[in-house]
């Protein structure tokens, strides 16, 4: 993001005062394996979806807190956003998944022998969360566990 | 994003993240993160340009040579643009502007913008409209609907999902006719940036004008529920 300083007052004191999730130790994983070897997925809290697929939905409780699964070999003519914020400028995915989802540009990598492969499975989260209880205690280590058993080594994590 | 990389890291997976906001990034601590100075909506700073996007995820990639954490790691070059106009004030500032061309009625437009909307789709082969599930050559349908919620909260459509509230269809509807009319306003106008379009779309549309008109209801009705559906639809 451009630094706080020149953002509107109300975006920046809104981002400010935004409820995080704070911490202090820090988890650590070292990848297992060299990178031209690991299999990668990108997870994003872009809320993506297949078109086919329901959109995120704040009618039902807990609703913003699901997730979307993205096969990995998808058309990304497929995929679709329906995220609930609107303070981020939209033209940018309009013009190019790549931006938020850099699918193609994970099959590049692999292409070239970078990475080893792309995962099977992509995910997909709504962002923006003022309270991430439920990703950080159910549908989080949900995802964690459906990557682990489809082999992924290394996440990409991306905001839209 | 962050708070799921400190939960796949802490299972057994190797993460890197990129961060919009530094501020975050450094309260959460996620393992490894790039933070990005890039405008919200560009992660990876400039769509259609696979080669600054790749020199990106090769910053994000050089995090994992840190052998302890946390690695807050800063993209070096900005790029793209600083920021958005707020929808209400391009409104404002057109409505004061009598010289203005006023629009055509929001269905007319809808239609008259069709040939630019498909020329997109085929030059692109993906469009980002599709939230409704409703084809665009029905929009006109989605208009008729978001005239009748401009006067009142009784107005429906038979193509709401039941399990859908009408304020979250609105939403959904409002979110396809945007796409829709800034994906043919990129086809008619490859030139213009992204603050062109913005001022175009709430300035100078009828289909703005719809949405922005229920954002003003929505305002006025003091439900906070509904307000909140209202700053979902512009701002």
């Amino acid at each position: 993001m451009p630094r706080l300083s020149i953002l509107s007052e109300v975006q920046r004191r809104m981002l400010e005062f935004f409820p995080c999730m704070e911490a202090d130790g820090v988890p650590w994983t070292p990848l297992a394996k060299p990178l031209s070897e690991s299999t990668v997925a990108i997870v994003t809290t872009a809320g993506l979806h297949l078109r086919d697929d329901r959109p995120f939905n704040r009618d039902h409780p807990g609703g913003e807190s699901t997730y979307r699964v993205l096969p990995g070999d998808a058309d990304v003519a497929d995929i679709v956003q329906s995220h609930f914020s609107i303070g981020f400028d939209r033209t940018a995915i309009y013009r190019d998944i790549n931006i938020t989802y850099p699918i193609d540009r994970l099959q590049e990598l692999a292409e070239r022998g970078v990475i080893g492969s792309v995962a099977t499975n992509n995910y997909s989260f709504m962002g923006a969360l003022r309270d991430c209880t439920v990703v950080a205690e159910q549908t989080g280590p949900e995802v964690a566990q459906l990557l682990k058993d489809e082999g992924v080594d290394l996440v990409l994590l991306t905001p839209t | 994003m962050s708070v799921l990389a400190r939960v796949f890291e802490s299972a057994g997976l190797t993460t890197v993240a990129v961060a919009l906001v530094r501020e975050h990034a450094e309260r959460v601590r996620p393992p490894r993160v790039l933070w990005v100075p890039f405008y919200f909506g560009y992660a990876l700073g400039k769509p259609d340009d696979p080669d600054f996007q790749h020199q990106v995820i090769a910053a994000m990639l050089a995090t994992l040579e840190a052998e302890a954490g946390p690695v807050l790691a800063d993209y070096p070059e900005e790029a793209g643009p600083i920021g958005m106009p707020q929808a209400s004030e391009v409104a404002e500032a057109s409505n004061g502007n009598s010289s203005a061309a006023k629009p055509l009625d929001a269905a007319g437009e809808v239609t008259a913008l069709r040939g630019y909307y498909e020329r997109w789709q085929e030059q692109r082969g993906r469009t980002a409209v599709g939230i409704t599930g409703i084809p665009q050559r029905r929009f006109r349908g989605i208009i008729r609907f978001l005239e009748a919620y401009a006067e009142s909260d009784d107005a429906d459509m038979d193509e709401r999902p039941a399990d859908v509230s009408v304020p979250q269809f609105a939403r959904y509807c409002a979110d396809d006719l945007k796409a829709f009319c800034y994906e043919a306003r990129m086809a008619q106008r490859p030139g213009d940036n992204e603050m062109d379009i913005h001022r175009w779309f709430w300035g100078e549309t009828a289909v703005g004008a719809l949405i922005d008109s229920i954002t003003q209801r929505l305002n006025a009705t003091g439900d906070a529920k509904l307000q909140a559906t209202a700053y979902g639809l512009s701002r």
